[in-house]
């Protein structure tokens, strides 16, 4: 009976709203942290100066041009991916699916290393241009999981198979990308090896507003459909029963947490686990009203890659660790500590 | 008194079969409105696909569901959600999911995108968990409730949806003596007191000659017979239908037949025939 472990005691949140405020707060102060920490330190009021449009010339430059796009690159990014996590785990009914399991992000980091290989000349340099890398990154995605869905047939309805073929694919997706970075150029090896970890120092603007471009509708979507997300906690045949279209509903938010992946990756890079820990810890937080839910989950997201990537800067500066890194060593043990406590619940 | 709102369910020539296997047999059953129709019959006959089938959760190869003279599979799923509820026969929901959030699942078909939560559903909750008795427990995750209570906040939730035709794939399963009686009055209740049409399945067949209008025998995907308990209960057709030598004797107490099967090894027949005489 319980899918999912009572982490609480009374499963009504009426302080769900005043924890989303004070979330909010903590990421709009972790956020000008991580605009704040570097090589050198810019005081709170000076960030928010330059960001209001009061700054003076060198710290725009720094603000502007260095850091705040790590910072919103982190924020996309994290918040896409934690929303693709929330969706899969209500539709499969099981909180230890996650983008990574789909095989949406080993096929993203597949579709990358190909494109660097394919595209590069004998002098190691890309024939066209690197902004093509996402798109890239995006129809490895998209194949991934068209591939898995190709692939469970008749059996896409259910959650269990879907899973288990994404795993699959997912294996399959990753020892091709190893397979080509180790016949790939040398140069090209490591550019794909820093995108596969996962680092957003390198985004810039227009890769931004690409991002941005796309996350906006796929959010707006997302909040709109999130109706018939509450049926989808029942079995099969309740929720058919209920009036919901199982099938249907379920082949839509697979494929809208598919393209928030593709979307959260393309320019960023697999970053493990925040699509894992984010909604688990947003539904610890909020209970489990899917609109806070939803909220919560992006802005968590948000936060542990802004974090994860201040992080890495405070502690491996001046040499850029992929913040990918962190979310991972943190991860892991987390995915262990669920699969674990599940164990429990279900023996 | 209640046919003009209860809708009328006829199942034609059905044919339905999970890959090679036939599971219904050009079944044809109507389905009393405003009637308790209880399906009965041996593992494997093909009573809970028929549940199914009439729900439109499992589509026919042949043959039809008609409601009230419309096929159900030119219906639209949301359609048929606010004309015939089902509780399925193992429900499952996230068990720190509360009470009352599970009963309200049961006005998913009502609501739309522009009109989310509107005071009628709110009624309609209370109404559910006040007729179920669960509306004290409304708070409580449904990981803490006992089989008894659990079963009655899933009849709350077909309840909600407010169905006039209410499918139940054996309520009483998992739940003992007195959790079975209490669960089936409720049922009962529901279809005296406001005209529900309800088909369970059952598999105590005293319990389905107690509380069913129609009784009806599913044997090998088809009908075997159909018509009142008493009309029914007979120990050639239980013989016929379930392969079992059984004598059957009229309930003292509720006056329904009562069917007393004897034991395949020991029981021997006269002496099923004298507590019969005695009786």
């Amino acid at each position: 009976m319980t899918s999912i472990g009572a982490s609480a005691p009374v499963s009504s949140f009426p302080r769900a709203p005043v924890v989303l405020v004070a979330m909010l707060g903590l990421f709009v102060l972790l956020s000008l942290c991580g605009v704040a920490f570097g090589s050198t330190w810019i005081p709170l009021e000076e960030v928010a100066k330059v960001i209001a449009g009061f700054g003076e010339k060198t710290q725009n430059l720094i603000v502007l041009q260095l850091r705040l796009p790590r910072v919103v690159a982190a924020i996309l990014s994290g918040g896409a991916i934690a929303v693709a996590g929330y969706l899969l785990q209500k539709v499969t009914r099981n909180e230890l699916a996650s983008p990574g399991v789909l095989g949406v992000v080993d096929g993203a980091a597949l579709g990358v290393v190909i494109f660097l290989a394919a595209l590069s000349n004998e002098s190691n340099a890309l024939v066209t241009s690197i902004a093509f890398q996402p798109l890239a990154a995006a129809v490895g995605g998209l194949c991934a999981i068209a591939l898995v869905f190709a692939l469970a047939g008749n059996q896409a309805t259910s959650a269990v198979r879907l899973l288990l073929f994404g795993i699959a694919v997912a294996a399959v997706a990753k020892a091709l990308t190893m397979v080509m970075m180790l016949i790939g150029p040398i140069y090209r090896t490591t550019q794909a090896a820093r995108w596969i970890a996962g680092a957003v120092n390198e985004v810039n603007w227009s890769e931004i507003q690409v991002t941005f471009v796309a996350l906006v509708p796929l959010l707006a979507i997302t909040l709109l459909i999130a109706r018939r997300l509450p049926p989808a906690d029942l079995d099969e045949v309740s929720a058919q029963s209920v009036g919901l279209n199982v099938p249907v509903a379920r082949l839509l938010i697979f494929a809208l947490a598919a393209a928030l992946t593709a979307v959260g990756v393309a320019f960023v890079g697999g970053v493990g686990f925040i699509g894992l820990m984010a909604p688990h810890l947003a539904r610890m937080l909020l209970g489990r009203g899917v609109h806070v839910g939803l909220i919560g989950s992006f802005l968590i997201g948000a936060m542990m890659l802004v974090a994860a990537d201040l992080l890495v800067r405070v502690l491996f500066s001046p040499i850029e660790v992929p913040a990918g890194t962190v979310t991972a060593i943190l991860g892991a043990p987390y995915f262990l500590y669920l699969l674990m406590r599940k164990q429990s619940y279900d023996g | 008194m209640t046919d003009d709102r209860t809708h009328r369910i006829a199942v034609r020539d059905l044919t339905l079969a999970y890959g090679q296997t036939r599971v219904l047999d050009a079944l044809t059953l109507p389905i009393a409105p405003g009637k308790i129709t209880v399906l009965a019959g041996p593992n494997g006959c093909g009573k809970s696909t028929l549940l199914r089938a009439i729900r439109r959760l499992l589509k026919g190869t042949a043959g039809q569901v008609l409601l009230d003279d419309v096929d159900i599979a030119k219906m639209s799923g949301k359609d048929l959600a606010l004309k015939i509820g089902l509780l399925a026969q193992n429900p499952s929901a996230p068990g720190d999911m509360s009470v009352e959030e599970l009963v309200r699942l049961g006005r998913y078909p009502h609501q739309t995108m522009m009109q989310p939560w509107s005071p009628r559903d709110a009624e309609a909750v209370e109404r559910a968990m006040a007729g179920t008795g669960v509306a004290e427990l409304r708070t409580r995750p449904i990981s803490s409730l006992s089989g008894g209570q659990l079963q009655r906040v899933w009849i709350a939730l077909v309840l909600a949806q407010e169905t006039d035709v209410i499918c139940l794939d054996e309520p009483v399963n998992h739940l003992d003596i007195a959790h079975q009686l209490e669960c089936l009055d409720l049922v009962a209740r529901l279809n005296r007191e406001h005209g529900r049409t309800i088909v369970l399945v059952l598999h105590d067949l005293n319990l389905a000659a107690r509380y069913a209008d129609e009784l009806v025998f599913v044997r090998e995907g088809r009908i075997a017979a159909r018509g009142t308990p008493t009309e029914l209960m007979s120990a050639s057709l239980i013989g016929e239908v379930f392969g079992v030598h059984a004598t059957i004797i009229t309930d003292p107490v509720h006056g329904s037949p009562v069917c007393i099967p004897a034991s395949r090894s020991s029981a021997p027949k006269a002496a099923a025939e004298k507590v019969a005489e005695a009786v």
